[in-house]
């Protein structure tokens, strides 16, 4: 499955309100949640496991981007949830943070969680799409920039 | 009439779509006694990447490759158990590196004539950097490919055969 499989307009948040690198986590993991119907003691477990991720070293990369991640027990298949921020916030790295896209993968999958974390960073390589991200104001908008 | 082709090589990426290529390409290689080749390739390049932009900490690249590392055991020995449980030999390769870079260049250096590949995705996007391993490797073998489709069928097909 490559990254075109798992961008689904569902799981894709903006604007995200959230203001602090806790509540966006929590914010991408409950989209998930609610369209997948995993459990709230699973989401708890997978809010923890990104947020210890994190803590370890930040994801927040150039251009406004982060990747938040991690490997799952239980999950079927790869979810990737894309939140974007009006307002750049803290994520930890050098640079402030406008666009998130948080990568699940099930952890017996390890081949297919680095393909999808790598499709991310080389399109986000691109000035133009990363501008264009940050300029979507819609779910939809974003979306259509995947596959227009 | 002989098979057009007589060294088949099915690329093994732990998906269910490359187990389903394998079945098929046990089959193919019974039938036409064509030799089989299987090769796992550890996508090095793909963490090296994610290390320089920051996305993965050190000690994650080191775990990915381990567990990579063992993906590619476990497959490369399913593999080996499916392609006995028809009686057919298969050679077993793990590489490492870009996955189309190396499965093009076990293709020149083995002879292949006929690439047997899982799932291919639909097209919903022209952007490149959408383009899944697979996608590539149908694009630039240089060899003709078959696309192994991932249905309940081709498991039923190697089960009775």
């Amino acid at each position: 499955m490559g990254l075109a499989e798992t961008i689904k307009k569902e799981l894709i948040i903006n604007p995200l309100t959230s203001a602090n690198r806790d509540s966006i986590i929590r914010d991408l993991v409950s989209r998930y949640a609610s369209v997948s119907g995993i459990s709230s003691d699973k989401a708890e477990e997978i809010v923890n496991s990104v947020r210890e991720r994190e803590l370890l070293g930040s994801t927040a990369m150039e251009k406004g981007i982060a990747i938040p991640h991690a490997r799952i027990n239980g999950l079927d298949e790869v979810a990737v949830v894309i939140g974007i921020s009006r307002l750049p916030i803290d994520f930890g790295g050098e640079e402030k943070t406008r666009v998130f896209f948080l990568v699940l993968a099930p952890d017996e999958r390890p081949q297919e969680h680095i393909q999808t974390l790598s499709s991310i960073a080389r399109l986000c390589m691109s000035d133009v799409f990363v501008r264009m991200l940050t300029n979507a104001r819609t779910p939809d908008e974003v979306y259509q920039l995947f596959f227009d | 009439m002989k098979a057009p082709y007589s060294r088949i090589l099915v690329y093994l990426d732990g998906s269910e779509g490359s187990m389903s290529a394998a079945m098929y390409a046990v089959l193919l290689a019974r039938a036409s006694g064509a030799s089989l080749h299987a090769v796992y390739v550890v996508n090095t390049k793909a963490i090296s990447d994610l290390v320089n932009a920051r996305v993965f900490i050190s000690s994650e690249k080191q775990e990915y490759l381990t567990d990579l590392r063992k993906d590619a055991s476990r497959h490369l020995r399913h593999m080996e158990k499916l392609a006995a449980s028809k009686d057919v030999d298969v050679t077993l390769e793990s590489r490492e590196g870009v996955p189309s870079a190396e499965v093009n260049s076990y293709i020149k250096d083995h002879g292949i004539d006929l690439l047997v590949l899982g799932s291919i995705n639909v097209v919903r996007s022209r952007r490149e950097e959408l383009t899944s391993e697979n996608d590539r490797m149908m694009r630039t073998a240089p060899c003709p490919v078959l696309v192994a489709r991932d249905d309940d069928d081709l498991w039923e097909m190697f089960e009775e055969n």
